[in-house]
C-alpha cells in the first residue's frame, strides 16, 4: 500500500483538527447518542408507554443507538469530504477513497469513545455479559462494510449533483423509522421482520440487543443475509466510485 | 533500467466544457440520460478539445520543455501527468513517479501549521512518515522559513511564505519526475535564485526526468534538451 501513509496522515488530520480541544471532542461524540437516549426514555416513558421488554429503557434505546450513530456520523462526515476538497481533488493525485475513508475513522473514533459510555451503563443496569459478547465483531464488520458501502456512493455522487446532501438527510430520517431503534420487531409477523431485514440496520440493531443484553447468540440466517446484502452493495457502490473517480478534477 | 521512455502520450485528446455548470441537480440528469445519446468521444455544443492527438515521449533522465501561449493546452499535459485528470481518448504512460510543481503549496490544509502541513502534502507526494522525519529539517531549512512560523497555522501565511515551504516539501521528494509549471516565477528574487539553482543541479544529475513548462524560450533553451511547441492543443513544429 503505497499511499498507507497518506492514509493516516488524514486520519490524524482529521483527528487533530476534531480533537484539538480534547474535551470538547469527547463530548461531541457523547452528546448524540446519550441526549437521544434520554429524550427516547423520557417519551417512551412518560408520553406514550412503550414495553422494552424486561430491559431497562436506556440500555434498550442506547444499544441502537450506539451503531446508529456511528452509521450516520459516517455517512455524514464523508459526503462532502470530495465535493469540500477541490483545491486537493484538482491540483494532486492521491487515491480518492482516501476523503471518505478517513471520515469514517474519525467516526469509529467517536464509537469507541460513545462505547465506553454503554459499557457504564450495562454495570449501572446490572446487565451481565457472557461469551455471547464475542458475536459483536461479525455484527461490527457488517456494520463498517455498509457505512464504507454508503458513503462511498453518497461521497462520489455529491460530486456531480449537490443536491445529494439534501437527499440523504431525508434517507435518514426514513430508515431511522425502518430500522428497530424505538421497536423491536419481536411481536412482527414473518413477512414483515423478512421486509425490514433488507436494511441491514435491522440486523445489526437487533443482534447488537441480543448478544448483549439478552445473553444469547446471533442468529446465523440473519448474519448471512445482512452479509450478502452488504457484499453486494459494497460490490457495486465501491464499482461506481472506480468508475467515476476519473472524472472528479473535471466536474468538481 | 529499461529502455521504454519514461514518459509516452500517444493520440492524446482531452475535451473540456467551455461553461463549467455550477449547480447540476440528479433530477436533470435522469431527464438527460432519457433524452439524449451520450458519447463520450464526440464533441456536444459548449465543449471543445484542449489537446488534439497529442504525441510525446521523454526518455529517463532527460529535461524536456513545453512552449506554447496562454490557452494553448500545456497545463492541461501536465494534469495528464499527474493523475489528477485523464485523457478522453489515446494512451498514456508513466513509468515513474511524479513531483508535480504546478501549484505548489495546494494541498496545504488551512488549518494545520506548517509542520503538520510538511506531513500532509509530503505524503500526498509519496513520501513515507519515515522519510519526511528525517527530512523534516533539511525541507525547513531549505524554505528559510523562521522556526516560529512553522507551529502557525498555514491560513495566516503569506502566499510567499506558503509557495516556499510549498516548493520546498516537494523538491525533497523521491519521484522520478518533476513537472515544473512557471516555476521562474515563484517567491522572491533570493528564494527564486535558490530554486532554480536547486533544479539547474537536479537536472545536471540526469537521473531526474524533467517537463518543464513555461512563456520564457530563452530560460527554457537553458534549462532542457528539447522543446515541444504547442499551440490550440497541437503539437507543431514552428516556433
Amino acid at each position: 500500500m503505497p499511499f498507507k501513509d497518506l492514509l493516516i496522515v488524514f486520519i490524524w488530520r482529521q483527528f487533530s483538527v476534531r480533537y484539538r480541544n480534547s474535551v470538547l471532542g469527547i463530548l461531541w461524540a457523547i452528546i448524540q447518542p446519550i441526549s437521544m437516549m434520554m429524550l427516547l426514555t423520557f417519551v417512551f416513558t412518560y408520553i406514550i408507554q412503550v414495553k422494552t421488554g424486561s430491559y431497562p429503557k436506556p440500555v434498550f434505546y442506547y444499544s441502537a443507538l450506539l451503531p446508529w450513530t456511528f452509521f450516520v456520523g459516517a455517512v455524514n462526515g464523508s459526503v462532502k469530504s470530495i465535493s469540500g476538497s477541490q483545491s486537493l481533488v484538482t491540483k494532486i493525485y492521491f487515491p480518492r477513497e482516501i476523503l471518505p475513508l478517513s471520515g469514517i475513522f474519525v467516526a469509529f473514533l467517536d464509537l469507541l469513545i460513545a462505547g465506553s459510555i454503554y459499557i457504564v451503563l450495562l454495570f449501572y443496569f446490572n446487565i451481565s455479559l457472557n461469551y455471547t459478547v464475542i458475536w459483536i465483531i461479525p455484527i461490527f464488520i457488517v456494520l463498517i462494510i455498509f457505512t464504507l458501502s454508503v458513503s462511498l456512493l453518497f461521497s462520489s455522487i455529491n460530486v456531480y449533483y449537490k443536491d445529494v446532501g439534501l437527499i440523504i438527510t431525508f434517507l435518514m430520517r426514513l430508515m431511522f423509522f425502518a430500522t428497530p431503534i424505538i421497536y423491536s420487531i419481536d411481536k412482527l409477523s414473518l413477512k414483515l421482520k423478512l421486509l425490514l431485514f433488507l436494511n441491514p440496520m435491522t440486523f445489526i440493531v437487533e443482534n447488537t440487543r441480543r448478544v448483549i443484553l439478552e445473553g444469547r447468540d446471533i442468529v446465523l440466517w440473519q448474519f448471512l443475509l445482512a452479509l450478502a446484502l452488504v457484499l453486494i452493495l459494497f460490490h457495486v457502490s465501491y464499482k461506481i466510485f472506480i468508475k467515476i473517480e476519473k472524472d472528479f478534477a473535471d466536474v468538481i | 533500467m529499461s529502455s521504454d521512455p519514461i514518459i509516452e502520450l500517444k493520440k492524446v485528446w482531452k475535451k473540456y466544457k467551455i461553461k463549467k455548470q455550477t449547480s447540476r441537480t440528479l433530477r436533470e440528469d435522469i431527464v438527460k440520460i432519457f433524452s439524449n445519446k451520450f458519447d463520450k468521444e464526440l464533441l456536444v455544443q459548449g465543449e471543445f478539445w484542449s489537446l488534439s492527438d497529442i504525441n510525446i515521449s521523454i526518455n529517463n533522465g532527460e529535461s524536456v520543455g513545453l512552449y506554447g501561449p496562454n490557452g494553448s493546452g500545456k497545463t492541461t499535459i501536465l494534469k495528464l501527468l499527474s493523475r489528477v485528470t485523464y485523457p478522453t481518448r489515446g494512451e498514456l504512460t508513466v513509468r515513474g513517479s511524479i513531483a508535480p510543481l504546478i501549484s505548489v503549496g495546494a494541498g496545504f490544509h488551512p488549518e494545520l501549521t506548517g509542520r503538520e502541513n510538511i506531513y500532509t502534502n509530503g505524503t500526498m507526494l509519496g513520501m513515507s512518515i519515515k522519510d519526511l522525519k528525517e527530512k523534516e529539517s533539511a525541507i525547513i531549512e531549505f524554505s528559510g522559513l523562521d522556526k516560529k512560523f512553522l507551529e502557525l497555522q498555514v491560513k495566516n501565511y503569506s502566499s510567499g511564505m506558503n509557495t516556499r515551504l510549498g516548493f520546498s516539501v516537494a523538491v525533497h521528494s523521491d519521484a522520478d519526475i518533476f513537472l515544473l509549471d512557471e516555476i521562474l516565477a515563484v517567491g522572491d528574487t533570493k528564494f527564486r535564485e535558490k530554486c532554480a539553482e536547486k533544479i539547474n543541479d537536479l537536472i545536471g544529475q540526469r537521473n531526474k526526468t524533467f517537463l518543464i513548462v513555461s512563456h520564457q524560450h530563452e530560460r527554457l533553451k537553458e534549462l532542457t534538451d528539447r522543446i515541444y511547441y504547442i499551440e490550440k492543443g497541437k503539437i507543431t513544429d514552428l516556433v
